[in-house]
């Protein structure tokens, strides 16, 4: 009896484990088909109006990228200028002198990061550009984000093609390995695409937004853009018919010089763009602009780098109060209230971004609300002067510059007379000083004096030099990369 | 299979229904073991009543006792021996002599889904017994196997809690899931320092791709097979093992005391020469000043106990067990608890059917410090006092340090609240049967439940003004794991004539799950441990993230051998895993062969005395990696809070897009692995020496592969079938065990492993890797994998000497950014700049060899133990050294080498080691790596049996330890052993320090 049962037990089991065997294995082909987690497959996106909203807003978001903002962005596009130093104290990041000194060569590091930050913009828009035409929505929504994508990558390939020169052009995503491997582009097709874009964002984007979308390009931001672009290629009847454009939209100075660029008072009436950031308490990862951090005051609000030169504090006119809006001195109380000690490391930080002490989120970076002034309406009109100046119509050219004068004059009568020379040498070089205190530590003087011909005379004794600096050079690992595609910069 | 489930219960129920089998009448049959060679008695010899649970084992003195049916058979089996059965007979004295296992013809080893006599194995497989690991007193069963086995690089990690770093010849794999696979009783994992090392009965390291290949799936990096401790005796037999000590920083490094520090800052600044910064310190004369390791380090004390209690009864056996350990770390306010209990049952339903149990439950807590507090302690001044007279923390600013050295590290520990907690449960459960006289059929059922919690607060505080916070933040990340695994085997076993043939087939199934949740809030009050939580907070965010991962297998393996001299082993496995699903390549298999010879069993080898044992073996075998990132062949969606864009004011608008590229179709990564050993043992195996050739490639190995910039990706790699690397090397182990006449009992075991790593070729052309200590050097890095060298290894400029004149630096490529003091780099492609493309190869962060040397002495009660083991032929880079931002403390080594003025260094560069471009990667920061230590040393002493015996006590053992009490090296730094992952190994930076551990315990057994 017993041994039967035994017997019984033994065939029941082995029957159940082969049963169980089976049945594993056959539910094998739904078993290893897992959904990625947490992640959407791109097969379901680009479906709706709102996918096409993010991948908008991804566009403007990674405009606030540590590539786009920070130390990248400071080595490229500000510290080889004469306003600026390198700051903290000499022996944190060393590798800024590279760029002060003119030796940095192709396989640093940064100047990979600023290339690729630029490119993370641009395929950014390519996404929106070659996905959302494809996604069935309102069609004046569809092109107003096409047209924003549109400025975006209009800007980014500005910012490479000033600071690389030939570069390679992608306008679509890459969807072959040959795809891939682009040649670079001549400087000139890539700005007649800078400007097709800018034209073409022009025509569609709104002069302005509601409320919830203050931030986002606006026509005003395209057609200026275009005069900039225009300027670096001294078009200069196109710089002056579209600044004359942008000066009959509205655009107004605000009235103070120091107050204007303060949080409270960002996307006002004298901004055309700004890269919006800010410090969400409720997400620390979206709150990720360093742009302020890097250039706080060292140890207090930041990191003291890109700090302004003893040349740029001497450029100021007697007087002349953009010189304490744009420099906070050491011993100095700022007019927020902040005292900086005489312990700090620097004689000079950055007040163009400059967030007061007060705003200080530990656990957060210093500063991350505060925006990145790209085009403001002094530089329009700057570039208006110039423009006319150059075509000879030193009237239209001192009205302008006068106009920018007298804001920073804040109704103080004795300082800061207006300029009345009408001598087209003088002129220029009024309107060339003009920019440099006007738009002073906003990563504008670097390559202006470069575009005005004066880098030699200007940054030469730095180690500037012509016929090599005007561009810096391609980054050694994407001409690794190309089996010899990509062409060094000459003298690099 | 609900239904199966129920069938599976029912079944159950009935076995333990039959569960009261009579048997014949029991009696209780004592005796003694001696061994046949020297007649010494033989402790801890298992004792079983064949064909049940039922066992005992023999005490010190050999003496064993068990109840047993007067009709019984008695096994006894003990390593080493051949394995005897005798029939009881109705005799209540049965004693019994073993025959050395002259020829290990009997000893067993653990493998791949079984067992396997040591003869049959034709791969190199090496077993390490649980006690030789308890032995070490070692918190972790892993750390307790460095210097053990040829082969087998360990390297521990400092940080109380963590597991050290094992790899098996070589690096293995590069990407993805570079551990070892344990398999603990059939479960896998990737980590076991949840067990409690008196839990381990036995651990099998599969060293070869041929015996690995029968794990194919998770193999490319070696396999460690853990078999737990079972209930064995026939009456209850508690064991308690206890030990007391402490740990003592060792070789630590000496820093510049205060006026050293000031002399040093004030050179820096003169040399830096800015204007209205000629010194920073008026006064230089300022003592000894702040010893901040002092301040911060201890003496840390260590406690540790394991109790168990096993045994069986005639139908089942039992083993439970509990462990307690409190590690306190070696920094101030560090703490690591940890609580194991165990539970292994297994029931004799009927005879030939089998099922059992086990399971772990693990729990550990720890008091954390930040992760960069021995960088802080490296870098903070000596002449910042701990505290100011008024009470205040001692302020770096006050001396205008600067970036670097302005953390007061006192601070750092003060205001730093963590707590990490960590549950486990895991086990598995299975049913063996067996019938028809050669098969069984074995299913386990195994999982593994873990939470991890690490909850961070930081208060709001003003200690410096580099240390402060204007808001308190709460951070709470807990991470849930839910793997399981399924398993079944069909063995069948036979054995005819001269023929003895196994043959496995099996079949798995495993799922791996885990989900993250980090959640974060500001402003949580805090009066009590009890606050927080972060719905007391504002600014709440959340972060949620999973993975998931399947796999399902089929493998099977066949052993024959005949004539105990011919053997031939071959196995495939065949593994799909989610990762590869949709694409081409779903299925990867995974052959093996191997082939022995034991040439001792010829005949022509009866007449010769000289070898006891010689066999030749040869193996070869491939083993797979799936442990690439869940299917990279899906593009999906990035939806990254930094991709959330803000409009007016502060209106949070939800950023998402595609940032990546589908790589080129990724298949399985495979290494094939040929492996040839030579068995010998001499005078009565009295001394053992194997050694092994081993070579292997690792085909289309998955890296990293940078991409261009411009294709503006959200990271400068992607992932690829990209490379073939190989490992190769030989393994040598010999062991001498013999016993004096005097009864002195000895071993000695000296084993040696030599491994050169190279990476073959690369697919996409000559792109290296740049890996390693992001951030060391303002972002240059520190190791290069490229074709034709070591993987990961160390690049950067060559040191020439160090610039003594103001000349000699306008005349080198460096006149632009150097300066009297500065490294002088070597231009190796004289193009007058110091670029990347100067740079060279360094030093190799894979050690070529590793060795130990392992000895036993007992001599009547007493025992001494005395391991030593080094590496060597490796290098380290000293990244505490290179990273320098400002002002951070020096060396005092630095300090008294230091150049100071044209002649006084052509080695060592002026105090302005941070300035220009002293930080670069360079040959001055690579060092040998090389070490040697007294790995532990244990003296013990047994009660005699004579006086416990009227305790009723079987074993008491007193003994003292230490572990790594001696340390030989000529690194620069803390520890050579440093370790990291395949292309950013042995960069040291912010590396725990080196410590001993003294440790008294005792051993006691009822």
């Amino acid at each position: 009896m017993k041994t039967l049962i035994n017997k019984n037990i033994q065939t029941w089991c082995v029957t159940a484990a082969i049963l169980a065997a089976t049945l594993v294995s056959s539910c094998k082909k739904d078993f290893l088909n897992v959904d990625p987690q947490g992640q959407q497959p791109e097969t379901q996106f680009w479906k709706t109006p709102e996918d096409a909203a993010k991948a908008v807003n991804a566009v403007y978001a990674n405009l606030r990228s540590w590539n786009n903002v920070a130390f990248n962005a400071i080595a490229i596009e500000s510290t080889g200028s004469d306003e600026a130093d390198k700051g903290s104290t000499p022996t944190d990041a060393t590798f800024f002198n590279l760029y002060d000194t003119f030796t940095v060569t192709s396989t640093h590091g940064t100047i990979l990061d600023f290339w690729t930050g630029q490119y993370q913009n641009i395929q950014l828009c390519n996404q929106v550009l070659g996905n959302v035409p494809g996604i069935t929505m309102d069609e004046a929504l569809k092109a107003r984000l096409l047209a924003e994508a549109k400025f975006v990558r209009a800007f980014s390939y500005f910012r490479l093609v000033r600071a690389y020169g030939n570069v390679p052009l992608r306008l679509t995503i890459p969807k072959t390995e040959a795809d891939r491997n682009l040649p670079q582009s001549p400087k000139e097709t890539v700005y007649a695409q800078i400007e097709k874009d800018l034209t073409e964002a022009a025509a569609v984007l709104p002069a302005s937004y509601n409320a919830d979308n203050v931030g986002r390009a606006t026509k005003g931001a395209a057609i200026g853009m275009r005069a900039k672009v225009a300027l670096y290629q001294k078009k200069w009847a196109e710089v002056l018919s579209l600044t004359n454009e942008v000066i009959g939209m509205g655009y107004t100075l605000f009235p103070d010089f120091e107050k204007g660029f303060r949080v409270e008072n960002e996307n006002n009436s004298e901004s055309l763009f700004e890269i919006q950031a800010s410090l969400l308490l409720d997400n620390k990862d979206a709150s990720n602009s360093q742009y302020s951090q890097v250039q706080g005051v060292a140890g207090h609000m930041g990191w003291g780098f890109n700090t302004p030169s003893a040349a740029l504090a001497a450029a100021f006119e007697p007087g002349d109060p953009r010189r304490d809006a744009t420099i906070i001195f050491k011993g100095e109380t700022t007019p927020q209230g902040d005292f900086i000690p005489l312990t700090v490391p620097n004689e000079r930080y950055n007040q163009k971004s400059y967030v007061p002490f007060n705003t200080k989120v530990s656990g957060y970076n210093e500063g991350a609300q505060q925006n990145i002034k790209v085009l403001r309406f002094a530089d329009i009109l700057l570039m208006n002067a110039e423009a006319a100046n150059e075509l000879g119509s030193p009237s239209q050219a001192l009205t302008s510059l006068n106009k920018v004068r007298a804001r920073a004059r804040g109704g103080n009568p004795n300082i800061l007379p207006d300029v009345t020379t009408t001598d087209q040498t003088a002129l220029r070089n009024a309107i060339y000083k003009e920019r440099q205190v006007e738009l002073a530590m906003e990563n504008d003087r670097y390559f202006d004096v470069i575009r005005q011909g004066r880098g030699a005379e200007v940054f030469g004794v730095k180690g500037w030099k012509a016929n090599k600096n005007e561009v810096w050079p391609i980054p050694e690992t994407e001409i690794e990369q190309s089996s010899g595609l990509l062409k060094q910069n000459l003298g690099y | 299979m609900k239904r199966i489930f129920t069938k599976f219960s029912v079944l159950t129920f009935l076995c333990f229904l039959f569960n009261y089998t009579a048997f014949a009448q029991n009696i209780t049959v004592k005796g003694r073991v001696t061994d046949g060679g020297d007649k010494t008695t033989i402790p801890a010899v298992s004792v079983q009543v064949k064909g049940t649970t039922t066992g005992a084992q023999t005490d010190v003195n050999g003496n064993y006792s068990i109840s047993a049916p007067a009709n019984a058979t008695l096994v006894f089996t003990y390593v080493g021996y051949t394995t005897q059965e005798v029939a009881v007979n109705n005799r209540t004295t049965v004693n019994v002599v073993l025959a050395s296992a002259s020829q290990q013809l009997d000893q067993v080893v653990v493998v791949g889904y079984g067992t396997q006599r040591k003869i049959d194995v034709t791969g190199a497989v090496t077993s390490v017994k649980g006690e030789d690991i308890s032995k070490q007193a070692s918190v972790n069963p892993v750390s307790a196997l460095q210097g053990k086995v040829a082969g087998v690089s360990i390297t521990n990690v400092g940080k109380p809690g963590a597991s050290p770093q094992i790899t098996i010849r070589g690096t293995g794999t590069i990407y993805g899931n570079t551990n070892v696979l344990y398999v603990v009783d059939g479960v896998w994992y990737d980590d076991i320092s949840f067990l409690n090392p008196a839990d381990i009965a036995n651990i099998s390291i599969l060293k070869d791709a041929s015996s690995q290949s029968i794990y194919g799936i998770r193999a490319a990096n070696g396999v460690v097979l853990v078999t737990t401790v079972r209930g064995k005796n026939g009456d209850a037999t508690i064991n308690y093992n206890g030990t007391m000590g402490f740990q003592k920083i060792t070789n630590a490094v000496k820093m510049a005391n205060a006026s050293e520090y000031a002399t040093a800052v004030n050179e820096a600044y003169k040399i830096q020469a800015e204007p209205g910064k000629e010194f920073l310190f008026a006064n230089t004369n300022l003592g000894a000043g702040t010893d901040w390791y002092k301040q911060a380090l201890r003496d840390a004390v260590v406690t540790n106990h394991q109790l168990s209690v096993n045994g069986a009864t005639e139908k089942s056996s039992y083993n439970f067990s509990l462990g307690y350990l409190n590690q306190d770390g070696i920094v101030k306010n560090n703490n690591y608890k940890r609580y194991t209990a165990r539970l292994a049952n297994d029931f004799q339903v009927v005879k030939g059917l089998k099922i059992g149990y086990n399971v772990t439950g693990s729990s550990s807590n720890s008091k954390d410090v930040p992760d960069a507090i021995f960088r802080n302690l490296y870098a903070a001044s000596p002449v910042v006092p701990v505290f100011k007279a008024n009470g205040s923390y001692g302020e770096p600013a006050d001396f205008q340090l600067g970036n670097g050295s302005d953390i007061n590290p006192q601070a750092t520990l003060d205001f730093f609240n963590q707590r990490t907690t960590k549950y486990r449960i895991t086990g598995n459960v299975f049913a063996e049967l067996k019938f028809a006289k050669h098969f069984t059929f074995k299913t386990s059922a195994g999982g593994d439940f873990g939470q991890e919690e690490k909850r961070a607060y930081t208060p709001k505080y003003e200690a410096t003004l580099a240390q402060r916070a204007t808001n308190s933040l709460l951070a709470v990340d807990r991470i849930e794991t839910r793997n399981w695994i399924l398993e079944n085997t069909l063995t069948y076993d036979n054995k005819w004539g001269d023929h003895n043939l196994t043959v496995l087939a099996g079949q798995t199934a495993q799922r791996y799950k885990e989900n993250t949740l980090k959640g974060t809030a500001l402003n949580v009050p805090f009066s009590s441990e009890g606050d927080l939580y972060l719905s007391l907070g504002d600014g709440r965010s959340i972060i949620n993230t999973g993975k998931l991962n399947t796999a399902t297998s089929y493998f099977g393996r066949a052993n024959y051998s005949f004539k105990n001299k011919y053997l031939l082993n071959a196995s495939l496995r065949a593994d799909a895993a989610s990762q590869f699903y949709g694409g081409n390549d779903l299925w990867g298999y995974f052959p093996s062969i191997g082939a022995g010879w034991v040439i001792s069993n010829e005949d022509f080898m009866k007449d010769q005395k000289l070898f006891s044992n010689l066999k030749l073996r040869g193996s070869w075998g491939k083993v797979g990696n799936a442990g690439v990132p869940i299917n990279p062949s899906t593009l999906t969606v990035s939806q990254a809070a930094q991709l959330l864009a803000v409009f007016g004011k502060d209106i949070p608008q939800t950023g998402a897009s595609v940032r990546m590229i589908v790589p080129p179709a990724l298949f399985w990564e495979r290494s094939a692995g040929t492996d040839i050993g030579l068995e010998m043992g001499f005078l009565d195996n009295k001394l053992n020496i194997e050694a092994d050739y081993y070579n292997r490639t690792t085909e289309q190995a998955i890296f990293d592969i940078p991409v261009f910039g411009s294709l503006g990706l959200e990271t400068s790699t992607i992932i690829a079938n990209q490379a073939d690397f190989r490992n190769r090397g030989f393994e040598l182990v010999a062991s001498w065990s013999d016993q004096t006449n005097s009864g002195l009992k000895y071993t000695l075991s000296g084993n040696v492993g030599y491994n050169t790593n190279k990476v073959l070729n690369v697919t996409s052309g000559a792109n290296p890797i740049y890996k390693g200590g992001a951030g060391l050097t303002s972002g240059e890095l520190a190791t290069r994998t490229i074709a034709g060298r070591p993987i990961g290894e160390f690049f950067g400029y060559q040191v020439a000497g160090i610039f003594q004149t103001q000349e000699e630096v306008n005349a080198s490529a460096q006149s632009q950014d150097a300066k009297p003091g500065d490294f002088k780099y070597v231009d190796q492609n004289g193009d007058g700049a110091i670029d990347r493309k100067d740079k060279i190869a360094l030093g190799n962060p894979n050690p070529k060899f590793s060795y130990g040397l392992n000895t036993n002495f007992a001599y009547q009660n007493f025992d001494l133990t005395l391991d030593i083991q080094g590496v060597a032929g490796v290098d380290v880079y000293n990244g505490n050294l290179s990273a320098r931002f400002g002002n951070e403390n020096y060396t005092k080594k630095m300090y008294d080498n230091r150049w100071n003025g044209a002649g006084t260094s052509n080695e060592y560069p002026s105090a302005d080691l941070a300035g220009r471009r002293n930080t670069a990667t360079n040959s001055f920061y690579v060092e040998s790596g090389a070490y040697v230590r007294l790995r532990n040393i244990q003296l013990g002493y047994s009660l005699p049996q004579a006086i416990t015996s009227k305790w009723k006590i079987q074993k008491l053992r007193f003994f003292a330890n230490a572990q790594n009490a001696v340390n030989l090296f000529g690194y620069r730094g803390f520890s050579p052993e440093v370790g990291g992952t395949p292309t950013n190994t042995g960069v040291d930076i912010n590396v725990y320090p080196l410590y001993a551990t003294y440790n008294f315990g005792l051993n006691l057994t009822f």
